[in-house]
């Protein structure tokens, strides 16, 4: 039987969803058995030329991380698209951009200052090294996710993906039974869901961050004010993060009927704030409970900024 | 219709108005024969705790240079407590605005019951000519962005 021709690329990616493949433990000798890996810049040595030369549609699947970052990025998922039957959206940075998406905070020209400084010392897309000539990939104005760039047939969140999610995706390509186009490898519920912790929708009277307190084995987190994005975020990696004590930040995106996952979760937080106290009082009270968050774009829009309904910082003057 | 010393902008303003106290009000302005500027979008809303955070940036989104929320009064609330959310709401938003590099004074609350056609007057009349002052929102095709 032919076997299976994978390929994996990454593109403004921090090389975690690379390492993530092989926590499907002894599963990856199926998959080496039933199925060649034709392309892995992370692993293996493959020129772009090569893969040029592969015709169109003749890649089974392409696993894609990282987000669109570079003009070469974007290059390359057009590519990958042409030549794969069928392109997955694997970890948070290829599905919405991810916390690489967050450089959409600073313009291409405030990033350039901070790294190099003056202007003439920033990078050029041609230049001339010692004789030799160097082409650099443009770097774009906005990182963008995957999505915004090609149609993405799949879709396996999480950052990185999760072993649960990865196993299923696998399991599912080397028995010939990929599911509809568009699904989701996780599930269709949100984290609350597949919590363990007792949730008793308390008023919150304080927002705290991990460190500051030693939280309740038993009971929910957002309960004890600590701010979890497991309303407004899919669930399928089994709580790992609300088991170990940390709130789950939301890497796995949003569920299928919400749009804006920051903006639900900021919903979700300013109805959950009381304080039983009335008049002035009150309003005093919540704002400098509300004043504890004091990074709302990091907190609520850590992984999917780049996919949000705002994408990234506007030009107004800062006030 | 440009009036003398103005900059010629015409700002797009979405107002969610409670269908309670704020939309009541808003008609008390309008069968008073009140005048005020036609630049408001109005959009009845059930309570002002019904628009959430996602319909303010989709608004916008959509072009507006600024968004109006009015409500029942602290206390009014015709489901108890659904202003009190949204004040909450508005808290974090501005944040948000701020820092994504959105003036946060682009949106605003205001309590509007359903005697205040004045307020109303008064709330809309101001509030556009602030954001006629500001100028076009980044958002919007106008805009820089």
């Amino acid at each position: 039987m032919e076997k299976i021709k994978v390929g994996i690329y990454w593109a403004a990616s921090c090389g975690g969803c690379d390492v993530s493949l092989l926590e499907i433990d002894e599963q990856i000798l199926d998959v080496a058995a039933k199925a060649d890996f034709v392309l892995w810049p992370c692993a293996t040595d493959t020129k772009y030329s090569d893969l040029r030369a592969y015709p169109d549609r003749s890649i089974d699947v392409v696993l894609f991380n990282g987000a669109i970052r570079t003009r070469e990025n974007h290059d390359l998922a057009k590519l990958l698209r042409d030549k794969a039957k069928h392109l997955v959206a694997y970890g948070s940075c290829a599905q919405m951009g991810g916390v690489i998406g967050l450089a959409n905070l600073s313009s291409r020209n405030e990033i350039f200052t901070t790294l190099f400084g003056a202007e003439p010392l920033w990078p050029k897309e041609e230049s001339n090294q010692d004789g030799y000539p160097l082409h650099l990939p443009a770097f774009l104005e906005r990182v963008l996710p995957l999505v915004d760039v090609v149609d993405v047939d799949y879709v396996i969140p999480g950052c990185p993906p999760p072993r649960e999610m990865v196993s299923k995706f696998f399991e599912a390509l080397l028995e010939g039974k990929l599911p509809e186009i568009g699904a989701v490898f996780a599930s269709e519920k949100n984290l609350c869901d597949e919590c363990p912790r007792e949730r008793r929708e308390e008023r919150i009277t304080r927002i705290v961050r991990p460190h500051e307190i030693e939280p309740k084995q038993d009971s929910c987190l957002l309960d004890q004010g600590i701010i979890c994005m497991g309303p407004a975020t899919r669930g399928g990696c089994g709580a790992v993060c609300p088991l170990a004590n940390m709130p789950c930040t939301g890497c796995a995106g949003p569920t299928a009927n919400i749009t804006d996952q920051g903006a639900t979760m900021l919903n979700a937080i300013a109805s959950l704030i009381g304080t039983g106290l009335e008049g002035e009082e009150e309003l005093e009270a919540e704002e400098a409970i509300l004043a504890e968050i004091d990074d709302v774009i990091g907190t609520f829009y850590r992984f999917n900024l780049a996919a949000s309904i705002f994408k990234g910082a506007q030009r107004e003057q800062r006030s | 219709m440009a009036k003398p010393n103005d900059n010629g902008f015409e700002p797009k303003i979405v107002a969610f108005l409670c269908r309670w106290c704020s939309y009541a009000g808003a008609d008390l302005a309008g069968v008073s024969r009140m005048t005020y500027p036609d630049n408001i979008i109005p959009m009845r809303v059930n309570c002002s705790g019904r628009v959430d955070a996602g319909m303010v940036m989709a608004a916008f989104e959509r072009g507006a240079d600024g968004v109006l929320i009015g409500g029942c009064h602290p206390g009014d609330c015709h489901y108890v407590s659904g202003n009190y959310k949204t004040r909450r709401r508005v808290i974090l938003l501005k944040q948000a605005l701020a820092e994504v590099g959105i003036k946060p004074q682009r949106l605003h609350l205001e309590w509007i019951s359903a005697s205040e056609g004045v307020k109303f007057q008064r709330t809309v009349t101001e509030f556009t000519r602030l954001i006629k002052g500001f100028g076009p929102s980044p958002m919007s095709e106008d805009g820089e962005n």
